[in-house]
């Protein structure tokens, strides 16, 4: 076999060799007779996309033609694979040339298989149909002797695969995983790993091979093997403990220079990274010599690893150096990853942005917004009371500039956790700042924001702080600046602040000395009468007038409201504006429904409605029937029906109306006829006892009631 | 992880790309339009990871060609950035001056480079950042070119 092997793998570069054009574009341009140059040359001469997608339909169409005649060569159906994936790439669909695809590589010979696969590839996804299709070729070519049709076949199933078929390839791959050639080996640990993302479960019982991988003599199959083990370790990091052993020697070895410079070790790190606890003298030492690896990348990974291990001083102080560099450099790209580290870090070692506070402020302001937003974030992790202000004054600024719908999102949930911590407290310094900006984030992201950040902010106004005058002038407060709000004319506001709004005016309104609560109840009612008001709002909206409403000596405005919505076409409307109809002929009643800054206080709901029973006894006294149960109500009504008929019941397996028809009982003395035939539409139907003419075509099903139920026979027309 | 790795003009026309989790033809447009509109949108002061809904996107610019790679929260940007210069490293060993046309005229070549080079990334995470170009000999397979026979 291993001639074979070498042959193929000499072959291969010359054949490419062969092809390779001579020197630089021009020349390859020239030398280029295919269909698939002339298509790009085409493409890129035209100048408008309606042009493009003319030229292109045409290729495809031409294309279709070609790959369904029977007498298409194989090599013939490479050259259409390779444009269909233009044309795809491109953006139109080629779905028709799936299925030769997997031909492709089913029949061709290497360079067709090749190109077969790669079509395959780009074209397929994890759940299309076509893909299972695909399991019999690939089973075929990992049992084939020539390696490069293994290695293909490994590759494609490290791609894509379908998952219910894993258990056909499994035993396969297994094997490979002893295969003398290292590239083998790698490519199949690479398709295991693939496995494990898919069906975990299904390759449980190989672990003791992942194993065996990770001391591979290679380092490529070695490097494989540890993506698989840092995704096992982050989900469950204890069971793996005894391998840090193994992962710290690897370190060494890539430290010592042992092993190629090759490879970048941050995965191993990130391994390492896990495990957070461990005191493990080596793992510390090997790491601070990593500090003179010069890839940016892996030194960021070590700063981050040095930041998650136990922390041991002098390496705290290598890694802040290291940070204190980044920070500063030049190169924007390090400056990101500085801040970056910094987010990590942070909390643990606050003094280290205090030393870097200059170029963080300067970073608030860079031109460049990715910078700005990084340093929002880092600066989000240490706000406390004292900086409170200006941070958020410094992201609401961001706010108002950004359009991105997931950087509103995002930026509006930092604020409102940091204003509205968790119902707990809020780091604001004073009420008219903490109204205020709330009044600013809820106008900018109020119909994107996460539905917790109202309620907490409702619950923070009701709940209050300790002190009781304090939670009276934020409520006041809260309540002028939304009046001032409403009052602007031509100004809309996102519905969840409209909701905030009329919840906190119906509840605290009470607080104010110079409205009355006629007015407000005014200006609810304009907007409830705003069409761009949703039903959703609205109904908030008449809930905070029915809080009002006690309050007001005898207001118009809710005789109009009580008018306008009993006869609404919204149902939970209408209910609210009965209920407000009811509840307000009796004023007392309302008041003491309805109290003035009680929305803390649970409701005693009593299910069993124990209030009742001296009502319930009376009645009981006075000869009223005792209250029946539903199900006791059910069964004496069919019992009694029963009685009334002497037939068994009607049949509905058959569709035949006749059949039907023909269990018509014979004596009925009760008024109303069991058996009725109601056509759902339809002008008239001729009834006779053994069969019924239907004149209707409108409607298919006929419902037949019987014993007090309506059951639907489908028409035969006949 | 990678979701998925575009080399785009500066016209906005795609040369080649490689979606590692499955998007919608009709929807591939689209994204690969507005990736490269936030990417013309950068000066070459400004950094090179860009966020873009809710993952990154880490872009090199090459003359006229941008490679653009998006990747999810987990994944070292860095590490990605001196990826995608490797690969080109790669390529302009393996070719001798590669230009924007030769990736779609070598289409296929491309995509088997690209995969021989990050194969480890085919399930979307990074372990190279400093291939040499012995790596293409490390047993890769070189496909032949489309059609020049």
């Amino acid at each position: 076999m291993s001639d074979i092997v070498e042959k193929t793998l000499t072959a291969l570069p010359g054949l490419f060799l062969q092809n390779q054009p001579g020197g630089g574009p021009a020349a390859a341009k020239a030398s280029f007779s295919s269909r698939l140059g002339s298509l790009v040359r085409g493409i890129t001469a035209l100048t408008s996309k309606h042009e493009e997608e003319k030229l292109i339909q045409q290729e495809l169409s031409s294309l279709k033609a070609t790959v369904s005649a029977p007498a298409t060569t194989l090599k013939m159906m490479k050259e259409c694979m390779v444009r269909l994936i233009y044309c795809e790439m491109l953006g139109y669909d080629a779905s028709f040339g799936y299925i030769h695809a997997i031909k492709l590589a089913q029949q061709g010979n290497l360079l067709e298989k090749r190109v077969g696969y790669l079509a395959v590839s780009l074209f397929l996804h994890e759940s299309h149909e076509l893909l299972l299709l695909l399991v019999n070729t690939v089973v075929k070519d990992l049992q084939s002797t020539n390696l490069v049709e293994v290695c293909m076949a490994l590759t494609v199933v490290s791609q894509i695969f379908p998952r219910e078929m894993i258990p056909a390839v499994l035993p396969l791959i297994e094997d490979k995983l002893q295969h003398s050639k290292e590239i083998i080996r790698r490519k199949a640990v690479l398709a295991l790993y693939k496995f494990h993302l898919i069906a975990p479960n299904q390759v449980q019982h190989i672990h003791i091979k992942f194993r065996k991988a990770l001391c591979d003599r290679d380092v490529g199959v070695m490097a494989a093997s540890l993506h698989i083990y840092l995704r096992m370790i982050k989900e469950n990091s204890s069971g793996y403990k005894d391998l840090t052993g193994s992962f710290v020697t690897i370190l060494k070895q890539v430290v010592g220079g042992k092993l190629p410079v090759d490879f970048n070790y941050h995965i191993l790190l990130q391994v390492l990274q896990k495990y957070i606890l461990l005191l493990y003298l080596t793992m510390i030492l090997t790491i601070s010599a990593i500090f003179i690896f010069l890839s940016l990348a892996i030194l960021f990974e070590c700063v981050h690893t040095v930041y998650s291990i136990y922390p041991k001083s002098e390496l705290l102080e290598k890694a802040a150096k290291c940070i204190g560099k980044f920070v500063l450099s030049p190169k924007i790209n390090l400056k990101y990853l500085g801040l970056k580290a910094l987010t990590y870090v942070i909390q643990q070692d606050p003094t280290l942005a205090l030393q870097h506070q200059m170029t963080i402020i300067e970073c608030l302001d860079h031109p460049d917004p990715i910078i700005k937003r990084e340093t929002l974030e880092l600066l989000y992790r240490i706000t406390n009371a004292q900086n409170v202000t200006v941070i958020v004054q410094k992201m609401l600024e961001y706010l108002h500039q950004s359009k991105e719908e997931y950087v509103i999102v995002n930026l509006v949930g930092k604020i409102a956790d940091v204003l509205v911590l968790n119902t707990v407290d809020t780091y604001a310094p004073d009420n008219a700042w903490f109204i205020q900006t709330m009044n600013a984030v809820f106008s900018v992201g109020g119909d994107v924001m996460h539905p917790d950040i109202p309620n907490n902010f409702l619950r923070l106004l009701a709940e209050g702080f300790d002190d009781e005058t304090e939670d009276q002038q934020l409520r006041l407060y809260a309540v002028q600046s939304y009046l001032t709000l409403l009052d602007m004319e031509n100004v809309f506001y996102p519905q969840r602040f409209l909701q905030v709004m009329s919840w906190v005016l119906g509840e605290y309104s009470y607080l104010l000395d110079k409205e009355t609560p006629a007015e407000v109840i005014a200006k609810l009612y304009k907007l409830l009468m705003n069409d761009s008001v949703s039903s959703e709002t609205k109904t908030w909206l008449i809930a905070a007038v029915t809080k009002l409403t006690p309050q007001a000596h005898s207001s118009d405005t809710v005789e109009r409201l009580i008018h306008e919505f009993t006869i609404s076409l919204d149902t939970c409307m209408r209910q609210h504006a009965f209920e407000l109809k009811h509840l307000h002929e009796n004023v007392e009643l309302m008041k003491s429904l309805l109290p003035v800054d009680r929305s803390c206080e649970d409701l005693a709901v009593d299910a069993s409605l124990s209030f009742l029973d001296g009502f319930v006894a009376e009645g009981l006294s006075q000869g009223a029937a005792p209250y029946k149960p539903h199900h006791q109500r059910q069964e004496e009504k069919l019992s009694q029906e029963k009685g009334n008929f002497s037939w068994i019941c009607v049949k509905l397996e058959s569709y035949f109306i006749t059949q039907v028809l023909s269990l018509v009982p014979i004596s009925f003395p009760d008024p109303h006829p069991a058996l009725t035939l109601h056509p759902l539409k339809g002008p008239s139907i001729c009834c006779f006892p053994l069969c019924v003419h239907v004149f209707s075509s409108c409607s298919s099903h006929f419902y037949v009631r019987a014993c007090n139920i309506w059951f639907s026979v489908p028409a035969l027309i006949c | 992880m990678i979701k998925f790795f575009l080399m785009v003009n500066k016209q906005g026309q795609t040369r080649l790309s490689k979606y590692y989790e499955h998007v919608d033809i009709n929807k591939r447009t689209l994204l690969e339009t507005e990736v490269i509109k936030s990417c013309l949108s950068r000066s070459n002061e400004q950094c090179s990871f860009i966020e873009y809904k809710d993952f990154k996107l880490i872009y090199r610019q090459y003359a006229a060609l941008f490679i653009v790679v998006g990747v999810n929260d987990t994944e070292n940007e860095m590490a990605i950035y001196e990826f995608i210069h490797n690969f080109v490293e790669v390529l302009d060993e393996y070719f001798s001056r590669v230009s924007e046309l030769d990736v779609s005229f070598f289409n296929t070549v491309f995509h088997g480079t690209w995969q021989a080079h990050s194969s480890p990334y085919q399930i979307g995470s990074c372990s190279v950042t400093q291939a040499g170009v012995q790596r293409c000999d490390h047993g890769s397979l070189h496909p032949g070119s489309p059609g020049l026979k």
